[in-house]
């Protein structure tokens, strides 16, 4: 295993995969308290022009959060995570989750994150800071 | 339809305590182990401070952007004060057409009054011109 504290500038992180279903997506509506019918009703997503049902991008964002929070572990804890959403996310879309160092100082390790769909399109990007202990 | 005249509302500060069950069913939600730990993005499910006039399930509104920033994590059993505030209001135009984009923040406080966290939400609404 390596430590957290060994990690240099540029280095990859370690990567997650994920595929929502419209279980998770309800049961994740559920949870939030997020019920916005653009992840809850095809009949309704495609009305608003979006294609059909998608993710919510929060859930989404946790996803990203649980890659850094894997790779982190009791080492530190993610301080900031700020992104954008680029694409929407749909039902059994298969969603690769990387990043990469950008910098570091002191105990704050910078990171550059993204996800992308099977068709190697990015769906999120983002900056992360990770307070080391 | 939002306009610029919501810049600057906000909602009332809403007191909560974080609990157990509901830190347990978001982690089951998002697919992760439970260990007690309360998630980054358990700030994106505190949607109970309304802001008079403002719906954030209007037809199509989907998430842009999102910036999550803690002072200190937070705890099952911490009690918080938030408060919800519209900073911005705009129009973008792209290939796709026409949107208007809503700033959202939500900035937590312990009952100190410390800031424990600050949350940016960016939300984007189709606007429909003449005639669509």
């Amino acid at each position: 295993m390596k430590w957290l504290s060994n990690y240099q500038v540029s280095e990859r992180l370690p990567i997650r995969e994920w595929i929502p279903s419209q279980v998770q997506i309800r049961q994740y509506a559920e949870a939030s308290g997020d019920f916005n019918p653009i992840h809850l009703d095809d009949n309704y997503a495609r009305q608003v022009g979006l294609g059909g049902m998608i993710a919510h991008g929060m859930l989404t964002m946790a996803q990203m959060t649980a890659m850094l929070t894997e790779w982190i572990g009791k080492e530190g804890r993610v301080s900031k995570l700020d992104v954008r959403f680029v694409q929407v996310v749909r039902p059994g879309d298969k969603i690769t989750f990387c990043g990469s160092i950008r910098d570091r100082s002191g105990n704050i390790i910078v990171c550059d994150v993204e996800a992308c769909n099977d068709q190697k399109e990015k769906v999120l990007v983002g900056l992360a800071h990770i307070i080391r202990k | 339809m939002i306009g610029k005249e919501f810049i600057g509302r906000e909602s009332e500060s809403v007191v909560l305590k974080i609990k157990l069950e509901e830190v347990r069913r978001l982690a089951e939600a998002i697919g992760i182990p439970f260990n007690g730990e309360v998630p980054l993005t358990y700030v994106g499910t505190l949607l109970q401070a309304n802001i008079s006039g403002f719906e954030l399930t209007n037809s199509g509104v989907i998430h842009g952007e999102q910036k999550i920033t803690y002072q200190r994590p937070l705890s099952v059993g911490d009690s918080l004060t938030y408060k919800r505030r519209i900073k911005d209001v705009y129009e973008l135009t792209s290939k796709s057409g026409k949107k208007r984009l809503v700033v959202l923040d939500t900035t937590g406080y312990d009952l100190a009054g410390e800031l424990v966290f600050f949350s940016s939400s960016t939300l984007i609404t189709p606007v429909k011109e003449d005639g669509q």
